[in-house]
């Protein structure tokens, strides 16, 4: 059990490492798409560009943070705040080391070390849907309802497969509990052998859940302009930007603690930086599939959704029960 | 240890305080706003707080499960269908007595009877038994075994609701679609 004060500096430290994070993703992901099409990206601001980050952030931090006439104050400001606290919070439990023993105080590896983690993470990403929708509402304007009822229904719809998916991991491990599920692949093996299906339906169903391309639909810019937060600019919008991008980042990680054995390593002294490793591997993923596919039509994302991965996450969740029944 | 307990004590107190200050706030929100999407909002407040006041009960698995099932999958229906057909609705007291208010009333003072025999029987010393909160309490494990031993009965009573429901949702929605079919068919039989 740590002292508080060691959760707190642990807090504070986690919190501005995701935030550098998410800084240089979008950096990354400017980068590797401008590769992908044969552009160069961005590449004045500092070496390779690498000083764009920093120019965005004052960019948007210095423009005028105007709102519509009509919009609803106190939740138009309310919204992206929302969505990026609850985004941020939800890291908390991702475990990123074995826990370390410095000098006579024991130090775990998460911020949060719950034994209903995976249960928290839903329900924090389940908040987090409220700042998009409240967004969207708030605005008072056709494009940004349309994209926060858009939001709304992908979210809700994906939410179902992607808790399907976990059960699979859940059931195998016998816990709810991050450290105790990378504990488990540390001694027997990492779970995206035996969870390929959970894996599979995890990575589909988190895109959507993220909203990135190919199911970017909540923020379709050749339909709905940008979705829910068309009405927003400045650093509001680079709230909401922000959340995306950490619900990624987020969604990396917690695919990697459930499916690559989280901070495993052939070298286990390493663990954070084999856990950065595999996070960073997963969102190169995310990136490649934005350059790669091209975005669905709203009826092929429901019927996707509701009849193929739906089903076959039932199926994996009620498989993987019969199987490890069986064995004991 | 004893100042460190104490400390924690008052902690709990003040988070208690905030929490059923909020449940009560929010919850009278939830009825005088005319704004329903207002009122969805204060309701998801409503069903937070109370997921704190579970916390402190150390149901953990009950809060979460709180917050992920009726503050975030529940109300979320009832905001996408808020905001989709829009409007303000009148303040429940507009348009005079009605049998909701007397129902209402009922059920005001049966739950504040409630409350009352409640403070007096604790007040009494007859509540005074210390709850047994072991380390498992209120763990994933220790609900899911209550579930398929004790409680069976109820578990499955609620599957079998939660069906016929789910079954009523999708006889509801076709029925619709097919009456909107049939007009479709007969505007197309009366233009030919």
């Amino acid at each position: 059990m740590d002292p508080w004060w060691i959760d707190i500096i642990k807090g504070f430290l986690i919190i501005n490492l995701v935030l550098v994070g998410f800084a240089y993703t979008t950096w990354a992901e400017r980068k590797l798409l401008s590769r992908m099409q044969g552009r160069y990206g961005p590449n004045r601001a500092g070496p390779f560009g690498l000083l764009q980050p920093i120019a965005d952030l004052i960019k948007l931090v210095r423009k005028e943070s105007f709102f519509p006439m009509s919009a609803s104050n106190k939740m138009y400001i309310a919204a992206p705040i929302i969505s990026t606290a609850a985004a941020l919070l939800t890291f908390s439990v991702i475990p990123f080391g074995p826990g370390w023993h410095i000098w006579k105080w024991d130090v775990s590896g998460s911020v949060v070390d719950a034994p209903i983690a995976l249960i928290l993470v839903f329900a924090l990403g389940s908040l987090g849907i409220y700042g998009f929708i409240i967004g969207g509402w708030a605005s008072d304007s056709k494009y940004a309802t349309l994209g926060a009822m858009r939001t709304c229904a992908q979210l809700v719809s994906y939410e179902v497969s992607l808790a399907l998916a976990v059960l699979g991991v859940v059931i195998q491990a016998h816990s709810l509990n991050l450290n105790e599920i990378v504990h488990q692949q540390g001694e027997q093996f990492w779970f995206f052998g035996p969870q390929f299906v959970g894996m599979v339906i995890f990575f589909l169903a988190g895109t959507a859940e993220t909203s990135r391309p190919p199911f970017d639909l909540p923020e379709a810019d050749t339909e709905i302009v940008a979705g829910y937060h068309t009405e927003y600019g400045g650093m509001r919008w680079g709230l909401f930007s922000m959340a995306e991008y950490v619900n990624m980042i987020t969604l990396s990680g917690l695919a990697v603690t459930l499916f690559f054995g989280g901070w495993h390593g052939p070298w286990d002294p390493l663990g954070p930086l084999w856990f950065l490793i595999k996070l960073a591997v997963v969102v190169f993923i995310f990136i490649w599939m934005r350059a790669a596919l091209p975005r669905l039509r709203y009826d092929q994302l429901m019927r996707f959704g509701w009849k193929v991965l739906l089903p076959v996450a039932t199926l994996n969740a009620f498989v993987t029960a019969l199987v490890v029944v069986a064995v004991k | 240890m004893l100042a460190y307990t104490a400390v924690g004590n008052v902690f709990v107190w003040i988070v208690w305080i905030a929490a059923a200050a909020a449940c009560i706030g929010t919850g009278v929100l939830v009825v005088t706003r005319t704004n329903p999407f207002h009122s969805a909002l204060a309701l998801i407040g409503n069903l937070g707080s109370l997921a704190v006041l579970y916390l402190l009960l150390s149901a953990e698995f009950v809060a979460a499960a709180q917050i992920l099932v009726y503050a975030g999958a529940v109300m979320v229906m009832f905001l996408f269908v808020i905001a989709y057909l829009g409007g303000k609705a009148d303040a429940p007291w507009i348009g005079g007595r009605s049998w909701h208010q007397v129902a209402a009333a009922l059920a005001g003072i049966a739950i504040l009877a409630d409350v009352l025999v409640a403070i007096s029987l604790s007040a009494g010393g007859t509540l005074k038994t210390e709850a047994e909160v072991t380390r498992s309490f209120g763990s994933p494990e220790e609900i899911g075994r209550l579930f398929l031993t004790d409680h069976l009965l109820a578990f499955e009573i609620t599957s079998i609701v939660l069906l016929v429901a789910a079954v009523g949702g999708v006889v509801l929605g076709s029925h619709a679609r097919r009456t909107e079919a049939e007009a479709a068919a007969e505007s197309a039989e009366d233009a030919a």
